[in-house]
């Protein structure tokens, strides 16, 4: 039997804006059920590498592959871009966002957010895509709120529909981009509780968050950036417990 | 029954040219402004100019001037291309400028340019997160504006159609200028014939105020449609 390939890896990942060099040659490899936590300061490029990771931003440098396939690119002279967005739409279908802000559809109900990927994008059938979609929302404790509105629902609700909106693709990798920082802090409990399940049952995550003790949980490897740099990555014994720079150090140490 | 001394069934008929004439004339308008408020949105320098030429051109220069220009000078100028074509390669062909469709022409043209600008406004008042969530689930950009960005412009576009609409709705009237039976021409003939202009122009005057009324109904609906998700936020927090 042929190797399975890994869901995700980034190679030498470089981006600018304008004059400023934001990732400094970046690589990741994400295999089946890791969960990666990258961590730094604000600015430290973190969320930006993770949006290259389904070019929400085009990285100017460096491969990407998921699962196995590698994102095709061209260099015009706007800079460079993928060289085929159908298959950037089919990578990204299997990557699933979730984002700091939710971004629920906010025109439609939880469970119209929920199925809306899975029926137009996917091709699902409708009735199958609800009875899935159901399914998820209970588990994300919001069955009782799939016909509300995202405006009717709090931060932490509208983070988990999010959630469940993100599994109703079947994602090979999940990409959390700062999922609790909206979040008023009564609220962010109940979010890392779905999220530490979904590590608990071997997703692939790889999630950028400032919720240190929640990374030490259940990280599979935990990456420090400075500056566009991966300056520390190893287990998160190894890099939150003892960590080698001074300034990972300064970076941990408690604030108040 | 008010006798219309004849005038009747072209009265009828001429209140369904203005009708037919509004509506094709506001599908020409809304695609047109669809086109042009990406236009003067895209980052392409010389897209943004064609967007910016087209809305300058059209609202600096009056409705009347530009139907005649279009009627006459559309005529004029096909005739002159038909011309070229009969003496390069020997083909005859005659196309007559139709007095409708130049009518319809005309003011989707005018009215394409100020749905732009209602349109752009309406564009860039969505939240960029929520493309951004529709790209990142792997819908293309049609797909994208479809299911997301259009029902969601809506909501901020649909004040400045329903505005345009009605001042469209009236500018149909400039078409009987270029021979247009619309009913307000026919309202004009009957009324030097009989000299009798209450008798005409007041149906007239009441079949505008009929059309103008039910869209007013129609919009609140739709208005009504669109901000769904958006409205007051009874259960906040619970």
């Amino acid at each position: 039997m042929a190797a399975t390939p890994i869901p995700l890896e980034a190679r030498g990942i470089k981006k600018r804006f304008g004059d400023h060099e934001v990732l400094k040659g970046l690589s990741l490899q994400a295999h089946k059920g890791d969960v990666i936590t990258l961590i730094g300061a604000s600015g430290s490029g973190k969320s930006t590498f993770l949006r290259c990771m389904n070019l929400l931003e085009q990285p100017d440098e460096g491969d990407l592959i998921v699962h196995g396939e590698a994102i095709n690119f061209r260099t015009t002279q706007r800079g460079r871009e993928p060289a085929n967005w159908k298959q950037v739409e089919r990578i990204r279908a299997k990557l699933s966002m979730v984002f700091q802000n939710f971004n629920l559809w906010a025109h439609m109900t939880l469970l119209e957010n929920v199925i809306e990927a899975p029926v137009h994008v996917l091709g699902k059938p409708r009735t199958e895509a609800i009875a899935q979609a159901r399914d998820l929302l209970d588990r994300v404790g919001l069955l009782d709120r799939a016909d509300y509105y995202p405006t009717q629902m709090s931060g932490g609700q509208q983070q988990r529909g999010a959630i469940a909106r993100a599994l109703a693709m079947d994602p090979e990798v999940m990409l959390f981009d700062e999922p609790t920082s909206a979040l008023d802090p009564e609220l962010v409990g109940d979010v890392l509780k779905v999220m530490r399940g979904l590590a608990d049952e071997g997703r692939t995550m790889i999630l950028v968050t400032h919720e240190i003790a929640f990374a030490r949980d259940v990280s599979s490897q935990v990456i420090y950036l400075h500056q566009g740099v991966i300056e520390e990555s190893g287990t998160p014994a190894e890099v939150l417990d003892n960590p080698r720079s001074e300034r990972l150090r300064q970076f941990l140490a408690p604030k108040h | 029954m008010i006798n219309f001394q004849g005038y009747g069934p072209r009265l009828l008929e001429g209140a369904l040219v203005t009708v037919e004439l509004a509506l094709l004339s506001l599908v020409v308008a809304v695609v047109l402004g669809l086109l042009t408020a990406s236009a003067k949105l895209s980052p392409n320098r010389l897209i943004h100019g064609i967007g910016t030429l087209y809305t300058t051109l059209i609202r600096g220069v009056p409705d009347l001037v530009l139907m005649l220009l279009l009627f006459y000078g559309g005529q004029i100028g096909i005739n002159m291309v038909t011309d070229q074509l009969y003496y390069a390669f020997d083909i005859d062909i005659f196309i007559n400028v139709n007095a409708f469709l130049s009518g319809v022409i005309t003011i989707g043209l005018i009215f394409g340019a100020y749905m732009g600008e209602t349109f752009r406004g309406a564009f860039q008042a969505v939240d960029e997160g929520q493309m951004e969530a529709a790209r990142a689930y792997g819908m293309n950009p049609l797909m994208a504006f479809r299911r997301v960005r259009f029902p969601q412009m809506m909501r901020h576009a649909l004040p400045g159609i329903g505005n345009n609409w009605m001042v469209l709705l009236k500018t149909t009237a400039l078409v009987s200028i270029i021979g247009l039976s619309d009913m307000v021409r026919v309202a004009a003939e009957a009324t030097k014939a009989t000299h009798e202009p209450f008798l005409f122009m007041i149906p007239v005057a009441a079949i505008y105020l009929l059309i103008a009324t039910l869209s007013e109904w129609g919009f609140a609906r739709l208005a009504k449609r669109y901000s769904t998700g958006f409205g007051e936020s009874s259960e906040w927090n619970n």
